[in-house]
């Protein structure tokens, strides 16, 4: 049964690679998640550092609004004096100021614009121009730096965006942030992104449990101004490599709601081998929605991908070869050995029935042939030819030339021989330079004769050995059976004896068997 | 007599009185209560809701300073854990939850998937079959099991996307960035209720209701003070002032269903 038995080394060789794939699928699998799980971890790292941020920012600002429920809005002396002790340091290099502002209504604007300038803002006006229902001027902006800086008064209620978050702060007593706006500090530069964060300031000791309460007792706000790249330098924290970050005001990601994108996301690098994971996180910063997408790029991937999928299946490949190889050579060995035996069997039989010089039939199988032929001759009546030959004075070649050049023509002539009679004819070198023909088969004497004629010619030819041209002649005796001796040495004897005779006769002759 | 009489009543009522107060919370020191922005539970917008009624009638009969602020979501729960919070309110539980936070149980809800009517989803099985569809939630969010089943599987596949709150979910939801989100009855925000059942439509989890409670950080509160914050919960429910919260906010039936269930 060797066709099952061959299979199992190709059943290993599948079981093994099956094995190898399931592992690394499987450690593929687990780098996918792992990548994931950073990825996830980014993404919640990026939203809580922006929301701590924002968070201490928060605080710092309630410091101010804390103020004021000690002293009243119009005292710049505390106010100054407070935001000076809060060190706005880099640590807060966010910020680009701090501004009160102050709740005026239409009936109250002339008194509170005559007020401002007793303070000594002489030119002191409300600005943009024109009458509105409620007015929100800025009445005091610190750090107090002058250069850059617009003058005071102007009335953020009269933006949009501006009273957009001013209100909800207002409404939920809470801080609030603007969508995303160009700073007036930064009127005249290019357009940079930034927001606002404002925080009411209430009427002290007047309740504000509800919408209605907060509105009545509303007196004014304090806000902080921030430029969003500034803001987002001011993160603690180190932002993991390879991912491309950008925040947009509210839910679209559009150009022109485009707050901030890092340098991978403004280099737009090729993303992770199509692999790339993206995610968008809707944050809720101060009542208002930032939209945060993060998209991995190749240096992520490289970061954090290990690479013993590819170890697994180089090993495991390379194992399961080497192990169905194994296996092979376990299985076919006995098989091979025995071929082995049975080549060299053949061989040594080759040997044992041919002439080692020229790979002819030697005598032993000779004698089997005849006896075959002799056998199938008495059953059927039938006639076979004996031819022998001999070269002759081959002696004076081996002499002359030495023995390398004799066995060299032996070996000619013995392949000349071969080509000159049919395949089912047997050539035999019986001795030295002596070689026997079996014709079978044979209808008429003459057939015998013409062999023997076409042998003597071909032997006759001259031989190239070693660049010398060697002529040599044969003597031949026939001998047929049944007339010339009905057994293989009465046969082998009567064609001898034909031979001798051509040799008496000046050899180079042929003849037949008395 | 008249003053012995009056003088054993005095007795009794401060005895009474006395007991009534080692029944009550410890109040030796002020506690903190988160409240998150979600719906009909609270609106930071106007500072009102549920929960905000349920806190302010639990702070009143407590007797007990607490401070009351907003957070996210997942800050509350993460507050909670560390015990820098003591409270919080309409928490759901799971095995992860139980070993930092108790609860004191007072209403429960089925949890819902709202999905727009252009995505083609008709039952709960159809929006994890499409993978163009974005499933949204906020963050640290759970709910009942085949819905956070949903949610788990879709994160796997990076199809969801996660919020702060509840108001920019709805904007997408709208602008179609995303297909689906998990809503409870108080989700639906009163300003754009119209223009959202217009585009939408609501699938059942098929799910029992999950039960929703104060919740006490495990840290902060030794376990005699939780049962009496339970108490004091139970106490709402059993005296009808928790269904009258409800009933300002749903109609009578549905609040009766919410706060009239089996405490798990």
């Amino acid at each position: 049964m060797p066709a099952p038995r061959l299979l199992l080394p190709w059943l290993i060789l599948l079981t093994m690679l099956g094995t190898t794939w399931f592992v690394w699928n499987h450690e593929r699998q687990n780098a996918r998640n792992e990548l994931h799980a950073q990825f996830d971890f980014a993404l919640r790292e990026t939203v809580s550092r922006i929301d701590q941020r924002v968070a201490a920012y928060e605080q710092m600002l309630r410091g101010v609004q804390g103020l004021f429920a000690t002293t009243p809005m119009t005292n710049r002396n505390a106010v100054r004096d407070y935001v000076e002790t809060l060190g706005l340091d880099a640590n807060f290099s966010g910020i680009q100021a701090i501004t009160v502002i102050e709740r005026v209504p239409s009936s109250d604007k002339a008194a509170h614009v005559a007020a401002m300038r007793r303070f000594g803002f002489t030119g002191y006006a409300i600005f943009p121009e024109g009458a509105r229902e409620i007015y929100a001027p800025i009445i005091q902006r610190e750090p107090d730096v002058k250069r850059d800086r617009t003058p005071i008064g102007f009335d953020a209620w009269a933006d949009p965006v501006r009273r957009l978050a001013m209100q909800q702060a207002r409404d939920s007593g809470l801080p609030a942030i603007t969508g995303k706006l160009q700073l007036r500090i930064d009127k005249d530069a290019d357009p940079i992104p930034g927001f606002i964060m404002y925080l009411p300031i209430f009427v002290p000791d007047q309740p504000r449990e509800n919408v209605a309460q907060r509105r009545d007792h509303l007196i004014g706000w304090v806000s902080a101004s921030f430029r969003m790249r500034d803001f987002m330098a001011s993160l603690y924290g180190r932002p993991t490599p390879g991912l491309a970050l950008a925040i947009y005001d509210d839910v679209t990601p559009s150009d022109a709601a485009l707050m901030y994108g890092n340098a991978e996301a403004a280099s737009r690098h090729p993303p992770a081998s199509g692999n790339e994971l993206r995610a968008r996180e809707y944050m809720v910063v101060g009542g208002h929605t930032w939209m945060l997408t993060l998209a991995t790029q190749a240096e992520f991937a490289d970061h954090f991908a290990s690479n013993s999928a590819f170890v697994i299946a180089v090993a495991g490949t390379g194992l399961s070869l080497s192990m169905a190889l194994l296996a092979w050579f376990m299985i076919t060995g006995r098989a091979r050995a025995l071929r082995l035996a049975a080549e060299m069997t053949r061989e040594l039989r080759h040997m044992a029935q041919h002439d080692s010089l020229t790979g002819l039939p030697n005598r032993v199988l000779f004698s089997d042939r005849v006896q075959h032929e002799l056998a199938y001759a008495k059953r059927h009546g039938e006639r076979f030819a004996m031819i022998f030959f001999d070269l002759d004075k081959f002696k004076s070649i081996n002499d002359n030339h030495g023995h390398a050049v004799g066995d060299m023509l032996l070996r000619q002539a013995a392949e000349r021989l071969q080509k000159a009679v049919r395949a089912s004819d047997t050539v035999s070198r019986i001795g030295g330079d002596e070689f026997v023909v079996l014709m079978g088969e044979l209808v008429a004497a003459n057939a015998a004769l013409a062999l023997a004629e076409k042998i003597r010619q071909a032997v006759r030819h001259p031989y190239s050995i070693d660049g010398r041209e060697l002529t040599i002649s044969c003597s031949v005796g026939v001998a047929i059976y049944p007339d010339d001796g009905d057994n293989e040495v009465a046969l082998f004897k009567s064609a001898d004896e034909a031979m001798y005779r051509a040799k008496e006769d000046g050899r180079d002759s042929i003849r037949l068997a008395a | 007599m008249t003053t012995l009489r009056l003088l054993i009543v005095l007795l009794i009522t401060l005895g009474t009185l006395s007991k009534a107060n080692a029944a009550g919370p410890d109040c030796s020191r002020p506690y903190t209560l988160a409240l998150h922005d979600h719906g009909l539970l609270y609106s930071a917008a106007t500072d009102t809701g549920i929960d905000k009624d349920v806190a302010d009638e639990l702070i009143r009969r407590s007797g007990c300073k607490v401070t009351t602020s907003l957070m996210a979501r997942a800050r509350i729960w993460q507050l909670i854990e560390s015990g820098a919070l003591d409270f919080s309110l309409s928490g759901i539980t799971n095995t992860e939850r139980d070993k930092f936070a108790s609860f004191a149980w007072y209403f429960s809800n089925k949890y819902y998937l709202l999905v727009r009517k252009d995505s083609g989803v008709r039952a709960q099985t159809d929006f994890a079959q499409n993978d163009k569809l974005q499933l949204g939630v906020i963050r640290s969010f759970r709910y009942s099991p085949s819905a956070n089943h949903l949610v788990d599987k879709l994160q796997a596949a990076d199809r969801v996307s996660q919020a702060g709150g509840l108001a920019p979910l709805y904007q997408a939801l709208m602008l179609g960035d995303i297909q689906g989100m998990i809503i409870e009855p108080f989700d639906y925000p009163t300003l754009e209720e119209k223009r959202i059942r217009a585009i939408t439509t609501v699938i059942e989890f098929n799910d029992p209701s999950i039960a929703h409670g104060l919740i006490m950080s495990k840290a902060a509160l030794p376990p005699t003070e939780q049962e009496k914050w339970r108490t004091l919960v139970n106490g709402m429910r059993s005296d009808g002032t928790m269904r009258r919260i409800f009933e300002k906010y749903f109609k009578p039936d549905l609040a009766a269903a919410m706060v009239d269930f089996q405490s798990p």
